[in-house]
């Protein structure tokens, strides 16, 4: 890569040159479309779309996309220019009147109409409606609410199209799809952990994911986690270190409330790092014991919804732990990152593809998902992975896709 | 699979379980069931048994009066209320004037959804007759087994396990030798079900089925990874130990109670003196018990092997 194209913003250099590379949004994407398509037939009832939706989700993309799509010239206006009412005539008003220069055709954007303010660009606004009633060519307004009451006459005569934010899955393909691109091998975990971050904000998300992984091969969760726990880190580490530390029972206990991540969390952090501090094979059972009584517990809530027992959960995984070892420690160890939140999220999927293969050889062999599971699947391993033939049978009788087959002919 | 292609379609084709059997088709002829448990351990025909009967009772289009729902994957007094309500209400058309539920797995099912069970079964006696499929009839609450004719199925005995197991080969035009007969013996103890899975997958291999060849199958299929992890864990090293059984849940799915049981058939295995293999049971039954309570596994589980860990340690400083 040439230092020139390494400082390229990424949000820039996976712009999407086609309405299909726009991340989600297929429903507004269509409108669009269906709207841009009708001019072919002359001048439609509403000579302009409205697209509005939060930031980030891909309305000026997806016009410069299209744009691109059709071959049309964009005439664009943002923020950045002056919107007067002279200014928008100046602008727009002649090229609203006439079609094509050189064959080409035109479309009009306004970008960023939140902009709009003051008195001075009151003008405009009022100016841009009149465009938007009589103009020749097609015109695009774009802003984050079109329900701001400055906007009520101009909503009137334009089509609403709202942009939403993309799930989770679609940001996290489109994150994949880059990383395919830069060479980066990025695990599933680190790439849902930026998207969820973003939360539908596919220009936050893409930006985080440069800041992350460019010039990288490999990304990991534990690459991108620290993120989240940027600010709150060093004080679980503090939380962390009173317990397993504690002059005193009510030391420990107290810890509990200087922690800002819940319970739950916190109980994670203290089993995953137990082992770590704790040497001494007696200590290490009887402390893994304790937080072994504090799950109990744990489970007792849940089921009877009482929750005062979770002062019991309390008292066993600090004062617990914290008694049930010497505090010699064989010198500072780091306290390490919970691994089963990493992969908990990865085994829940696997989890449920396993279990629909469960049923669907439970449901030709009358046996239960789970004995199914059990029972029956070791033997499909080995048969799989033996014997195509027979596999291949075996497969087509009991109907499983080609996902449940490569996941039963893999060699785990 | 074999275990679908061979299975009994009537009642005459069942090899075994001849006393059973013979009630059964009693029934046929009078053209009337009562509630039944069918209780025994697995791979002894109690679900083959259920179908044989609808079979013989209604004929090649029998699927259309029975029901068949597990409990362990429909659990809950909801399927009770609905479903089985709903299947249970209406009269079949024909000859037999009622329909056959099959409730497979009976004994996982919860208390309340038994007594739930229980009326449904009073109610909807005219229409419906159940027939519930237990590995034990002892976790069947007492009024539902007071309603039902109870049924004991035994484990096979060997020869007509040897008879299945020839007659199998001899369709398929498998080649079995007698030691590979001995070995699937040894390891399915009598669950039929699982003598042929272990048969069609050693066949896969295509070549002779000796007993290198079942035991090779075998322990593909049921890697000794549970074992190993103990080992790990009695050597001292308890955060491989716990790597171990992250993948163990994770990649090869099994659940905590999958492996705790797994655990307690190792201990008396492991080379550990007496008085500890006795205290590591003790503390195996205890994760047993709280793992069906709802605990977590893993957190259970781990638990489990500190103590392992420190087992290992007391029985090297003894020495």
């Amino acid at each position: 890569m040439s230092s020139e194209t390494a400082f390229i913003p990424w949000t820039r250099k996976y712009k999407p040159k086609s309405l299909s590379e726009v991340v989600g949004n297929e429903e507004a994407k269509r409108k669009i479309l269906g709207w841009i398509r009708s001019w072919e037939k002359g001048v439609p009832e509403k000579r302009a779309i409205f697209i509005y939706g939060p930031p980030g989700v891909g309305k000026t993309a997806t016009v410069e996309a299209l744009a691109n799509d059709l071959n049309m010239e964009i005439i664009e206006s943002d923020a950045s220019t002056y919107r007067t009412e002279e200014a928008v005539r100046r602008f727009a008003g002649r090229a609203s009147q006439y079609g094509s220069l050189f064959g080409m055709k035109r479309l009009i954007v306004f970008d960023e109409l939140d902009g709009i303010t003051g008195s001075a660009d009151y003008g405009g606004l009022r100016e841009i409606t009149e465009i938007v009633k009589n103009s020749r060519v097609p015109v695009i307004l774009i802003a984050n609410d079109a329900y701001d009451p400055r906007f009520a006459a101009l909503r009137n005569n334009c089509l609403l199209i709202e942009f939403k934010k993309p799930s989770k899955v679609e940001v996290m393909r489109h994150l994949a799809k880059i990383c395919a691109k830069e060479g980066i091998n990025a695990d599933e975990a680190a790439l849902r952990f930026i998207a969820e971050r973003s939360n539908g904000d596919v220009r936050s998300a893409v930006t985080d994911l440069q800041a992350l992984a460019q010039g990288r091969t490999r990304l990991t969760y534990e690459d991108v986690s620290w993120l989240a726990s940027r600010d709150r880190k060093e004080k679980i580490f503090d939380v962390l270190r009173m317990i397993f530390y504690a002059k005193d029972a009510s030391t420990a206990k107290a810890a509990v409330n200087m922690a800002d991540v819940d319970l739950d969390m916190l109980f994670e952090w203290i089993y995953e790092n137990i082992p770590y501090q704790i040497k001494n094979p007696h200590e290490l059972a009887n402390a893994m014991d304790m937080l072994a009584k504090a799950d109990v517990y744990r489970g007792r809530v849940k089921e009877t919804q009482d929750w005062t027992f979770l002062r019991y959960v309390i008292d066993l995984m600090t004062a617990g732990v914290a008694s049930s070892w010497s505090k010699k420690s064989a010198g500072w160890t780091p306290f390490k990152f919970p691994e089963r939140i990493k992969t908990a999220s990865f085994s829940k999927e696997e989890r449920m593809l396993l279990s629909e293969i469960g049923r669907r050889i439970g449901r030709k062999c009358h046996l239960s998902s789970s004995r199914a599971v059990r029972e029956v699947l070791p033997y499909l391993r080995v048969i799989f992975q033996n014997n195509p033939k027979m596999a291949k049978g075996i497969a087509r009788w009991l109907d499983l896709t080609d996902e449940m087959i490569a996941y039963i002919s893999g060699e785990q | 699979m074999w275990t679908e292609k061979y299975r009994p379609r009537t009642l005459d084709e069942i090899v075994d379980q001849e006393e059973i059997v013979s009630r059964l088709k009693s029934f046929v002829k009078a053209k009337n069931v009562p509630h039944c448990i069918f209780a025994g351990p697995p791979g002894t025909g109690k679900t083959t048994a259920a179908l044989c009967l609808a079979h013989d009772l209604y004929g090649e289009n029998y699927r259309e009066y029975i029901m068949e729902l597990n409990a362990s994957d429909e659990r809950g007094i909801n399927v009770v209320r609905e479903t089985v309500k709903t299947f249970a209400r209406t009269k079949p058309i024909g000859e037999v004037t009622f329909k056959i539920l099959i409730l497979d797995e009976a004994d996982n099912m919860t208390e309340d959804a038994q007594q739930a069970l229980r009326r449904t079964m009073e109610r909807y006696s005219e229409t419906a007759r159940f027939i519930l499929i237990a590995n034990y009839s002892g976790r069947i609450i007492e009024p539902i087994q007071s309603r039902c004719a109870p049924f004991r199925f035994t484990y096979l005995p060997r020869e007509a396990v040897i008879e299945r197991i020839r007659y199998i080969c001899e369709r398929e035009n498998v080649k079995i030798l007698d030691d590979g007969i001995e070995a699937i013996l040894e390891i399915s103890e009598g669950d039929l079900r699982k003598t042929v899975n272990i048969l069609q997958t050693a066949a896969s291999l295509n070549k002779p089925i000796d007993a290198e060849v079942v035991y090779s199958v075998v322990g593909r299929a049921n890697p000794y990874d549970v074992r190993e992890m103990m080992l790990i864990a009695l050597n001292g090293d308890f955060i491989a130990a716990r790597n171990k059984l992250r993948e163990l849940t994770q990649k090869y799915g099994l659940t905590g109670i999958d492996i705790i049981k797994q655990i307690h058939n190792e201990i008396f295995r492991l080379n550990v003196p007496d008085k500890w293999k006795v205290k590591l049971a003790d503390i195996a039954g205890e994760v047993d018990y709280r793992l069906i309570q709802g605990a977590s596994d893993e957190v259970q589980l781990s638990a489990m092997l500190a103590r392992l860990v420190e087992a290992g340690y007391e029985i090297k400083r003894a020495l």
